[in-house]
């Protein structure tokens, strides 16, 4: 029998750091590994029969983070047009606060403004440690592909970094 | 000091060839405070990669949470409960359609059987009557004083007898 505290919730850490690089918003990211966890819970009776509950959790992390971060943006669409008619008081845009936070952390800039999947193989390889096998099956694509992403995304940043170096020599 | 190995290990982490072991090395190689000039450039690249690991969910997350799974057990006992209440107002009506059904038929049944009875009256009557008729009509013989209110119930009788 899956324990809450014992099995589920161990998993919050890696579920927001996952969440938080897709949605690159914290206050999202907390309520989505909320989410996340009371799911497990829910399902606790046919997920003992799951090999790896980390592996389905992030799974589900990333559809759901996907979800949400589609939705945030929609939302921030129809803010935008209207703040055109208003005075601009009204709920600042989170991706600007977190902009803000992050200003003059260059490095977390660049990994966020890479396109959703490679930031996301980046963040599993590179931050949480994880096997070209345990990403593939996580993102449910070929271990290959997890390999292309992930050159990438190491590249992209990599040209951002030797940028940086020109600009300031 | 020789730093070919990190810099062959950088070559391979950009081209996708490091084992996670490797990758740990690189890590632990830009996280000391004197990193040659010439690599300095991606010490922040590594340094990132283990601050981003600290990033963590405090104690007060897990209270909510635990609360949260509390409260949602709760809720499924009260959801069980309100789904029996959401049917109450059905039970009522199909009570009072019960209960009108079993007086109406009731009701019908003992309709049914005061006119049987009255049937049944009427029919054994003929035999009843005739007696009563022939007392009657012996009183009458015997003296014609006291017939009168009898005469009444007399055709009383044959007027139900005539109508059967």
């Amino acid at each position: 029998m899956l324990d809450f505290q014992h099995d589920i919730l161990p998993l919050k850490n890696i579920i927001f750091r996952t969440a938080l690089r897709i949605v690159l918003n914290r206050e999202e990211a907390e309520d989505i590994v909320q989410d996340i966890l009371l799911k497990l819970w829910e399902r606790r009776r046919e997920l003992e029969r799951v090999e790896n509950l980390e592996a389905f959790a992030l799974t589900m992390t990333r559809n759901l983070a996907i979800d949400r971060k589609e939705k945030m943006d929609n939302r921030h669409v129809t803010l935008d047009q209207r703040t055109h008619d208003q005075t601009d008081e009204e709920s600042p845009n989170a991706d600007s606060l977190l902009m803000a936070q992050e200003k003059d952390r260059f490095i977390a800039n660049a990994i966020n403004s890479l396109p959703e999947k490679q930031r996301c193989i980046l963040q599993l390889r590179d931050i949480e440690g994880k096997t070209y096998k345990e990403i593939a099956t996580m993102l449910n694509i070929t271990e290959s592909d997890v390999k292309v992403s992930l050159f990438r995304a190491r590249n992209e940043i990599k040209e951002k970094i030797i940028q940086k170096k020109l600009l300031f020599l | 000091m020789d730093y070919k190995y990190i810099e062959q290990l950088l070559e391979s982490y950009f081209d996708c060839r490091t084992t996670l072991q490797e990758e740990q090395i690189l890590r632990s190689f830009f996280s000391q405070e004197d990193v040659p000039g010439h690599l300095a450039e991606y010490a922040d690249l590594f340094k990132y990669e283990v601050e981003a690991k600290e990033e963590v969910l405090d104690e007060k997350f897990d209270q909510r949470m635990l609360n949260l799974i509390a409260q949602d057990e709760k809720q499924k006992t009260c959801a069980i409960r309100m789904r029996t209440r959401h049917f109450v107002p059905f039970f009522k009506a199909a009570a009072v359609v019960a209960i009108a059904i079993t007086i109406g038929n009731a009701a019908e049944h003992a309709i049914g059987e005061q006119e049987a009875e009255e049937n049944n009256a009427t029919a054994i009557s003929p035999y009843t009557q005739a007696s009563e008729v022939q007392q009657i009509i012996r009183i009458k013989d015997v003296s014609q004083a006291k017939t009168k209110p009898k005469n009444d119930s007399i055709i009383g009788i044959t007027t139900t007898d005539g109508i059967q």
